[in-house]
């Protein structure tokens, strides 16, 4: 059998199909012989993380990690709660595992645990936002690009700043919507709502965007 | 025609507006002002991208992920680590003889329910079963391997449905027992 299909066939019940799984790969540590995580499919590394594969439970938060702490940097504006909040997202998933039946895409999955986390711990008040950074960091030659590119930076802070302190269900819709480019429809299912109520959702967090942000757009 | 609502507009921005309210909105000053209103703001906010953490960081987030998960109760996430083998398997080889004993005592007559409230009775069980727990508490599996102790796929069901319901709530708790201690 070739690396590639004992890899696809892994986590199929050998009774059935009759597969034998051979281990072509040198083992990596703590997988007790098991085969190698690199080149599964979320699918597959989803069975093999409820076998109790940690290695594959950590390939998982190293594939959806980056899009994770996106999504919290969004609702609060910081790094560092963003990345309390990626972490609380990942145990969650991990606690949760078991209740994760394969309707959705993994990625929605995680969508849906990182929005609730941050609903869940994201305080009414604006949470605090990454401060600009200095100046100094531009100082050089090139001083009319660094002038730029610190105005481009105040302008994201401010912009950031302003979805932070939206409304949380506008504030999730508008982030899932505008930056991770997901439909109403998947929206709606992550957030527990309507289409409906999603599109005014999105409406009026664009409203409550455009009067935050004055005539600065 | 009344003029788009909210849904309408957001439909209008994703270029999915129905073709009679598009007609309307071709039309309507008021709604192509909101709609070009929506779009610019939609535009700016568009533009702010998070800012990258330092490369080291991603690996930072993993380790972290794993120190939680690791402090979690074992009862946890996909794999149950108390449920593993080297926990089972003394468990499971208890269990294997306790149900040899209990097929190999003399049976007696079915039990009433009165019965099993009889003190006298659950003492002397107690003390049947308190020896074999004795012997076998400290048993690991391979032990149990090499004594020829694997229990048959089935075999467990089959020997705990021949027992009587004095013996089955036995079983059951030596087993919470086993387990509580399993987890200490």
């Amino acid at each position: 059998m070739t690396h590639e299909s004992a890899v696809r066939n892994a986590w199929t019940p050998a009774v059935a199909t009759g597969w034998t799984v051979t281990v072509v790969e040198p083992d990596a540590p703590g997988t007790d012989g098991a085969i190698s995580v690199e080149g599964m499919d979320d699918a597959a590394l989803i069975a093999a993380s409820m076998a109790g594969r940690r290695d594959a439970f950590d390939a998982i938060v190293e594939r959806h990690r980056r899009t994770v702490y996106q999504v919290c940097y969004r609702f609060v504006g910081n790094h560092e709660d963003a990345s309390d909040l990626s972490q609380e997202s990942f145990v969650r998933a991990w606690r949760g595992l078991k209740t994760f039946k394969g309707q959705a895409a993994l990625s929605t999955w995680l969508y849906r645990i990182a929005v609730n986390v941050c609903l869940n711990r994201v305080s009414v008040k604006t949470p605090p936002t990454d401060p600009i950074e200095s100046t100094d960091h531009f100082e050089d030659t090139r001083v009319e690009g660094a002038q730029a590119a610190l105005l481009r930076e105040e302008r994201a802070a401010t912009v950031r700043k302003a979805i932070a302190s939206l409304p949380k269900k506008q504030r999730a819709t508008l982030i899932l919507r505008t930056y991770h480019d997901l439909s109403h429809q998947q929206i709606a299912d992550i957030l527990g709502s309507s289409v409906g109520a999603t599109k005014a959702n999105f409406f009026h967090a664009l409203a409550n965007l455009k009067k935050l942000l004055g005539n600065e757009p | 025609m009344t003029h788009l609502s909210a849904d309408e507009l957001v439909d209008a921005l994703d270029d999915t507006l129905e073709s009679g309210r598009q007609a309307h909105l071709d039309a309507c000053e008021s709604c192509r002002q909101q709609v070009v209103e929506l779009e610019a703001t939609l535009g700016a906010t568009r533009d702010v991208a998070v800012p990258e953490p330092s490369p080291l960081y991603w690996e930072h987030l993993s380790r972290r992920v794993r120190t939680a998960i690791d402090a979690e109760p074992p009862t946890a996430g996909g794999g149950s680590r108390w449920l593993r083998w080297p926990v089972l398997a003394p468990i499971a080889a208890l269990a294997l003889l306790v149900m040899a004993l209990a097929v190999s005592l003399p049976r007696e007559a079915p039990i009433a329910p009165a019965v099993a409230t009889n003190e006298a009775a659950d003492t002397a069980v107690d003390d049947r079963f308190a020896v074999v727990a004795d012997l076998v508490g400290d048993l690991d599996w391979d032990t149990a391997v090499s004594a020829g102790l694997i229990v048959s796929p089935g075999a467990a069901d089959r020997a705990v449905l021949d027992l009587t319901a004095l013996e089955q709530r036995e079983l059951a708790r030596l087993l919470q027992a086993e387990l509580t201690r399993a987890k200490s």
